[in-house]
């Protein structure tokens, strides 16, 4: 009598877990429901929709002035403007020569710092704090000062190369040939620390008896930082690298504060155009349009860098 | 061994001694901007390496920056659009973190894709798109331009559901099994282990969003309403000559986020530190 009562009292435990289970899942699906619809439903107005409509705008006739309603399908004519628009071809030129110049020092003054601080010394903590603190300088405010102290005329930096001996002291932001690159150095001093911190990390992840081996070997200094170290930090460069690439296209804002584009056009870059024709010209379908080139640039020049990995990253 | 351990001592001083100059050298435009933002104009630029700490403390530029009343309110309207930022953005990211990192719902991983590929589109494509939006949003030439879009942030999504999903799932299960909501479980459970990541997330998002410039540039266009990153190149143009004036405008810019970037270091370090290594 007892036994197919214990079963029975067995079963029904059972099934009320089993209950218990679903009506668990149906609280998780309602929970996750509660949890993300808020954030989806934003992100699809104020993160997904702007692309497409970027999208859209740019096969309109938007350029100048009119209300919505009267806006046109011009397909492909805004594309096929910016090829004979030699302002706007060169603008992409000079955004990828900022980025030639400024990716590779960028990520190598990040690796040197880096390799720099990995060893025990005095003072250590603060040494570094200091070498982190441009990368919160808020950049329009220091740019004042980066503007008053590359001044060609009376600057601080001129006045001591004069004092020196040279000559004919570099313009600076104010010469054609020097406004990107100076703005590029600008630009690595402040986003140097991002880096650095990243390599720091990666740094400790190599094992040292990999170090202790070769120096029983006899490997020299310089040696264990190219055989050992750059291959065992490959990864963490090639992320490295990728991320500082597509961030290089985006410099609206410390172009705007050091040189606005000039002297002339000389540094008008890809993003400044950009702006210049959306906000000073209203061309809205010819500024999206030439938004557009821009990020399929970035995401061919993403994908050859990902096809290249094979090259010289080590997993 | 004596003579080689002092050797070893005296490599390590002076290479201590040339990485603190090298960090010196790494803050100078600091330096410099501080110390000329204590001197008049004329000293400040006559002889600028000459007296990097001023002979006698000029306060002037502060006094006259202080009684400025257009710089006091971009720095009001900066801290407004920071806190609230910060706050609405904490919250929202929060609670979608969590279901991305412990709940199970249908098209999780589509859904995650999907915003995590929104991170390789650059802000100034879609620039002239979001300014035509907010324009019809009614939204243009108030904060909210700037605080509603901030809310809902891919980058620190991703984040704090990485931080999340090594909290021990053990502890939240037991809590649902002994009949613990999962609003419980988020807000007595996940939040107050996650303080060290939400730390992260408020010093990033203040320092990210106090420097901001094409945003209010863009959108914000009434001097009244205007943040003070923006403010500063106004400021810096109605200063005009006096450069001593402009550079305390900018000390107050740039010494607020450096400030709390000292009291909260290890956060920040952490912060980029995990979202490198695990990009």
């Amino acid at each position: 009598m007892s036994i197919p009562r214990q079963i029975d009292a067995d079963l029904s435990i059972e099934k009320k877990d089993k209950r218990r289970r679903l009506s668990l899942d149906k609280q998780e699906a309602r929970a996750a429901f509660v949890f993300v619809l808020p954030f989806f439903i934003g992100f699809v107005i104020f993160g997904l929709a702007p692309f497409f409509y970027a999208l859209y705008i740019s096969f309109m006739d938007f350029n100048s002035f009119k209300s919505l309603d009267s806006l046109k399908w011009t397909g492909l004519s805004n594309y096929k403007a910016i090829f004979h628009d030699s302002v706007a071809l060169s603008s992409y030129f000079k955004s990828f020569y900022y980025t030639v110049i400024y990716v590779p020092l960028l990520t190598a003054a990040g690796f040197t710092a880096a390799v720099m601080l990995n060893k025990t010394f005095h003072w250590k903590a603060f040494s570094r704090s200091l070498f982190l603190m441009p990368y919160v300088a808020n950049i329009v405010a220091i740019s004042i000062v980066f503007t008053m102290l590359f001044d060609p005329f009376g600057g601080i930096v001129n006045t001591v190369l004069m004092k020196m001996g040279v000559e004919n002291p570099p313009l600076w932001f104010a010469g054609s040939g020097t406004a990107i690159l100076t703005t590029a150095l600008v630009a690595v001093w402040a986003n140097f620390p991002f880096q650095m911190i990243v390599y720091l990390a990666a740094l400790q992840g190599v094992p040292s008896d990999l170090y202790e081996a070769a120096e029983i070997d006899g490997a020299s200094r310089w040696q264990r930082l190219t055989r050992i170290t750059l291959p065992l930090v490959s990864p963490t460069t090639f992320f490295l690298v990728i991320t500082a690439t597509i961030g290089s296209f985006q410099n609206f804002t410390i172009f705007n504060a050091l040189t606005r584009g000039g002297p002339g056009i000389a540094s008008r870059v890809s993003s400044l155009n950009i702006y210049e024709e959306a906000f000073s010209l209203n061309h809205y379908s010819y500024s999206a349009a030439q938004a557009i080139v821009l990020f399929v640039i970035i995401l061919l020049i993403s994908a050859i860098q990902w096809g290249g990995q094979k090259k010289w990253v080590h997993y | 061994m004596g003579a080689l351990l002092a050797r070893k001592n005296l490599s390590t001083t002076l290479y201590s001694i040339l990485m603190f100059i090298i960090a010196l050298t790494m803050i100078s435009p600091f330096i410099f901007m501080i110390s000329a933002s204590l001197k008049t104009t004329a000293d400040a630029f006559d002889d600028p390496l000459a007296h990097i700490i001023p002979k006698t403390i000029y306060w002037e530029n502060y006094k006259t920056l202080f009684s400025s009343p257009d710089y006091f309110i971009w720095i009001g309207n900066s801290f407004k659009v920071v806190v609230l930022s910060i706050l609405l953005r904490g919250f929202m990211v929060t609670m979608a973190a969590y279901a991305f990192a412990r709940l199970n719902f249908k098209g999780k991983s589509l859904l995650l894709f999907f915003s995590m590929s929104t991170l390789a589109i650059p802000s100034d494509t879609t620039v002239v798109a979001r300014y035509l939006m907010y324009k019809y949003l009614h939204m243009l030439d108030t904060h909210w331009a700037i605080i509603i879009p901030a809310i809902f942030d891919v980058f620190f999504l991703f984040l704090l559901r990485q931080f999340f999903m090594g909290i021990p799932k053990e502890i939240t299960e037991a809590a649902i099994m002994d009949g613990c909501s999962h609003y419980r479980v988020y807000f007595r459970i996940i939040l107050p282990l996650a303080v060290p990541a939400l730390l992260t997330m408020v010093i990033f998002s203040f320092v990210f969003i106090w420097n901001d410039f094409a945003g209010p540039y863009i959108f914000i266009s009434s001097q009244e309403k205007q943040l003070v990153t923006v403010g500063i190149q106004y400021f810096s143009s109605i200063a005009g000559a006096n450069y001593s004036l402009q550079m305390a405008g900018a000390s107050i810019v740039v010494l607020l986020p450096i400030i709390l970037f000292t009291f909260a270091q290890k956060y920040f370090v952490q912060g980029i530190a995990s979202s490198g290594v695990k990009g």
